[in-house]
């Protein structure tokens, strides 16, 4: 509604009846004693400040969140492995043409698979239901070919020898996939033939987009690649597969007959599925006695006579609680 | 009124297809019990670290329901206490009991299919178990002997009925269920009815005097109650009558 007053617009509808001639007046003030800015308050050479949280996901090998502002990206790499057996045109590498060769292991078995998935709601213009978008499958061929080109992943880790020829280089117990080139160490793993290969799925998803999503992917990647440990495979000439060293093993549970034992209350999800026994209780107090209506014990032999006396008294104060909270 | 004519009687080894078997009858109960394991178990089920104890219960007539997943759940959890899982990791212990004959309450309509506790069956089914169990050679920490103990009210004073039948079950106050280890520990409970903790307390001295009767320092007072068969006993005695039958050849 124009007035008589002036034709003084907003700066929110400025931008968006003329986006371009917005962000110039920005970029050029008129008045010279004003230092351009862009529309975000940023100088002109302000980067925004990346944030970057590893080990988020659980169920993945690697994973990196990236935060740039407001683009938010997620990455997760995932290892599983392929026999070489399975590879069709497959041709063991020698030694000797490791470094100069035509034979490029990562790219021709194809042993990372980078993928970006730009997620509904991301930005307005991602609709729901669509095919992957333009933008989504030039980020996953620019990716990929950085990825290659770049040599980021040392290929001869994600070599997997037989087990005698693996046992000598033990660090790759708990391996970090890292950027910086190795030198190549396993000379005597060599003379071994390759069994299988590791392949990387390296999965980004975008959760918020707001520009600059090829910097921002490749800062997931690399942390999330970074983060990736892989368990250590060999193969098992015996069983003719391959096999993982377990990373994780659930040793640290206490062993039976150390006589000590909590007694959890009301006990949420994860103390239910830890803990062997239970008891129930089912106690009436509204006589002038306690009358037990029910108990139900199972799963140890912690709970004796004594114990179990104990547990009436918790549920009698149980009953108390919730007699409160329904009346 | 007593329901223990006959002692209990079990059958050992006796179906060819299954690691270890057993059948077993006792107080009007007989149970048809089969062992498989260790076996492969499926992936999706398997514990890096131990194996993984599998139970089915199937009734007598019909298909298994709600009552059936019950009994597996509480005997699920009390045989894995038992068994050696550490043992066996990744492998699975699979233990099938096949109710074939069961008693009958005569003054109710019976249903096929009823959602309610089925208590009064849980100690022939873990005596089933455990001596299948025994017949695969699965190795146990310990065995089990379970008793069903019917709280009533008889001319105003209180008595408990050990192995009670269908029909004192119904007149009860309130019906109890205990296992104990051959340690004497106490490994199940399952009270239901109208009881108080003194109550319990006395059910839980005959159930033990009953289970157990060498821990317990108690005399056997001859009274009615404990009439019971001491299962403990009996379980040594049939496995021991079953090895020497199979090392008669020598």
């Amino acid at each position: 509604m124009a007035t008589s007053k002036s034709m003084t617009l907003s700066s929110t509808t400025f931008a968006k009846l003329s986006p371009h001639p917005y962000l110039l007046a920005n970029l050029q003030p008129a008045d010279p004693s004003t230092t351009p800015t862009r529309t975000n308050g940023r100088q002109p050479s302000q980067t925004r400040t990346p944030y970057i949280n590893t080990s988020s996901l659980s169920h993945a090998h690697g994973s990196a969140v990236v935060r740039n502002g407001d683009t938010t990206v997620i990455c997760g790499v995932r290892g599983e492995t392929i026999l070489t057996s399975a590879i069709p045109n497959y041709r063991a590498p020698s030694p000797s043409d490791d470094s100069s060769s035509s034979l490029d292991e990562a790219r021709d078995y194809d042993l990372l698979v980078p993928n970006i998935e730009l997620a509904t709601g991301c930005a307005p213009n991602f609709l729901p239901g669509v095919p992957p978008t333009t933008l989504a499958q030039t980020l996953s061929t620019r990716v990929y070919s950085l990825l290659h080109s770049s040599k980021l992943v040392d290929v001869s880790r994600l070599r997997i020898y037989p087990e005698e020829a693996g046992k000598e280089n033990k660090e790759e117990d708990d391996e970090k996939m890292d950027e910086a080139e190795e030198i190549d160490e396993y000379a005597v793993a060599e003379d071994k033939a390759v069994k299988a290969y590791w392949v990387l799925y390296i999965d980004v998803l975008f959760i918020s987009f707001d520009g600059n999503p090829f910097d921002t992917a490749w800062t997931a990647i690399l942390a999330a690649l970074r983060d990736t440990k892989l368990p250590f495979a060999y193969w098992d000439a015996d069983r003719e597969m391959v096999l993982c060293k377990p990373v994780f093993t659930a040793k640290e549970k206490q062993k039976k007959g150390s006589g000590s034992y909590w007694i959890l209350v009301d006990p949420d999800r994860l103390e239910e599925g830890l803990c062997d026994e239970t008891v129930t209780v089912v106690v009436d107090k509204l006589g002038r006695s306690t009358k037990i209506l029910g108990i139900s014990k199972h799963g140890g032999t912690v709970v004796g006579p004594e114990l179990t006396k104990k547990m009436v008294a918790t549920a009698e104060s149980r009953w108390e609680q919730i007699h409160a909270a329904i009346e | 009124m007593t329901t223990t004519t006959s002692g209990p009687e079990a059958l050992l080894s006796h179906l060819h297809s299954a690691d270890g078997s057993a059948t077993f009858s006792y107080a009007g109960y007989t149970i048809i019990g089969a062992v498989n394991g260790p076996i492969e178990a499926q992936r999706r089920d398997e514990i890096p670290e131990e194996a993984v104890v599998d139970v089915v219960v199937r009734p007598a007539a019909g298909v298994g329901g709600t009552r059936e997943r019950h009994l597996e759940a509480l005997l699920q959890s009390t045989l894995r206490q038992i068994i050696l899982v550490t043992n066996f990791p990744r492998a699975l212990i699979q233990i099938t009991l096949q109710v074939t004959v069961a008693p009958e309450n005569e003054y109710v309509n019976t249903k096929v299919v009823q959602a309610n506790t089925n208590l009064p069956m849980l100690p022939a089914l873990i005596q089933t178990a455990v001596l299948a169990l025994m017949s695969a050679a699965i190795p146990l920490t310990a065995t089990l002997t379970s008793v069903v103990i019917a709280a009533t009210t008889e001319d105003g004073s209180n008595r408990d009925i050990i192995n009670p039948t269908a029909r004192e079950i119904e007149k009860s106050r309130s019906l109890h269920v205990f296992a104990f280890t051959s340690h004497g520990d106490l490994i199940l409970t399952q009270s239901e009815g109208e009881f108080t903790m003194k109550e319990w307390e006395d059910i839980l001295a005959s159930a033990q005097q009953q289970c157990c009767p060498n821990t317990s320092g108690d005399v056997n007072m001859g009274d009615d109650a404990a009439t019971g068969a001491d299962l403990g006993t009996f379980t040594r005695s049939v496995m021991e009558a079953k090895i020497a039958s199979d090392l008669y050849w020598k």
